[in-house]
């Protein structure tokens, strides 16, 4: 519940605020959000798995964040950022589905 | 629940009560030693997978338990939230469709754009120098419209289709006794004519080149209409000139005077021919300019 209400003050301080993103930090934000959202997935099926622990849910969400970060600057770096950030995206997709249908299977059981 | 509690606090002594049970357990049925970690988990995980996903989800969410896990998991998904709303508000800006993209692509759609900045202008350039064209060839068109009215004008005066104005002189010739004739008349015309006059008009009948005079009786025929005297000219041309070319020692004036009549000439500044023939039509000739 805390953690559903954190989710919720986040987006409505994000809208409130709408702080200007630092020109460095640009390119990477939205990569970070999605590995982001990969790791809170992961963290769901977890839970519902019974498996979930906060140690390495919070070593899960920050990694992700950093190497998705990291891949995108690295990949500007090579000159291939676009293409790169493209395949980071598609493997945080297909997790964020394969997680997504592993909760659906505990909720729904279907 | 009991049991959990119980460990920390039983830990200072753990020896003596584990070894009785353990004696109990090695001395009893193997059945006590099973049930008493079962109890506990064995509830729980029994209910559990029965509950596993909503009744999991909803027993988290519920009772509102401030865990660490809840508030770590809280902080992450605070910053998880507030980056999602950052990233969405600075892409839905309505300025902001250049501002996600890379740098790579910046530069293409600069040139892009620089390429059809060019393409326009060169159209633009173009499209003004038809412009000027056509303004050109309008004005000169419409200065040829201008020069053919005026010619058209000046025809008319010549061919009498036109009524026209200016100055001049008004010559009557009085012919009490009905001396005067077409041949005088005619050398009227032509000393006019001679001195530059450019409209001449006799009694209402515009005199033009192919006017022709005939006598009839005491009368003359201008054109075929009949006219009586008083013979009135109403002439524009340069008063300076008709005037002494009319007067000059043996020229019209002696002449009609010697016929008895009186002659009298009148300069003016305006002198309207406002007699009028219609312009004919040639059946033969045609223009041969264009």
């Amino acid at each position: 519940m805390i953690a559903v209400l954190g989710l919720i003050v986040g987006v409505v301080a994000g809208l409130l605020v709408r702080p200007e993103v630092p020109a460095v930090v640009e390119p990477y934000l939205p990569i970070a959000v999605v590995a982001a959202l990969d790791a809170v997935f992961g963290g769901l099926r977890a839970m519902l798995d019974g498996i979930f622990d906060d140690k390495v849910f919070v070593v899960s969400f920050l990694s992700n964040v950093v190497v998705a970060a990291l891949i995108v600057f690295l990949g500007d770096k090579l000159g291939v950022g676009a293409q790169l950030s493209t395949g980071v995206v598609v493997v945080l997709g297909i997790r964020i589905f394969s997680n997504a249908a592993a909760i659906r299977r505990h909720v729904f059981r279907a | 629940m009991s049991d959990a509690k119980e460990l920390p606090g039983a830990q200072p002594v753990p020896a003596p009560p584990e070894s009785r049970e353990n004696r109990l357990r090695r001395e009893l049925p193997p059945e006590v030693p099973g049930r008493a970690p079962e109890e506990p988990v064995g509830a729980a995980e029994e209910q559990q997978p029965e509950l596993t996903g909503r009744q999991r989800l909803v027993q988290g969410l519920w009772p509102p338990r401030f865990t660490r896990n809840q508030l770590v998991v809280a902080v992450l998904l605070f910053g998880l939230g507030f980056g999602l709303a950052v990233q969405v508000a600075s892409t839905s800006d309505s300025s902001s469709a250049l501002r996600g993209a890379r740098q790579e692509d910046l530069v293409r759609i600069l040139d892009e754009l620089d390429d059809r900045t060019q393409r326009l202008e060169d159209e633009k350039q173009g499209l003004e120098k038809q412009r000027q064209e056509l303004e050109n060839s309008s004005d000169q068109a419409e200065e040829a419209r201008k020069q053919t009215l005026e010619k058209e004008r000046q025809l008319g005066v010549l061919a009498g289709t036109v009524a026209a104005q200016g100055p001049g002189i008004t010559m009557t010739i009085e012919d009490t006794k009905g001396t005067v004739q077409a041949d005088m008349l005619l050398d009227a015309i032509q000393e006019l004519r001679a001195a530059g006059a450019e409209a001449i008009q006799v009694n209402g009948v515009r005199v033009v080149a192919s006017t022709y005079l005939t006598d009839s009786g005491k009368d003359v025929d201008v054109d075929g209409n009949k006219i009586e005297a008083p013979y009135r000219f109403k002439v524009i041309g340069k008063p300076q000139d008709l005037e002494p070319a009319l007067n000059i020692p043996g020229g019209v004036v002696q002449t009609l005077e010697k016929e008895q009549a009186t002659v009298s000439i009148e300069r003016s500044d305006k002198i309207v021919v406002d007699a009028l023939r219609a312009a004919k039509q040639p059946d033969y000739a045609r223009s041969s300019s264009q």
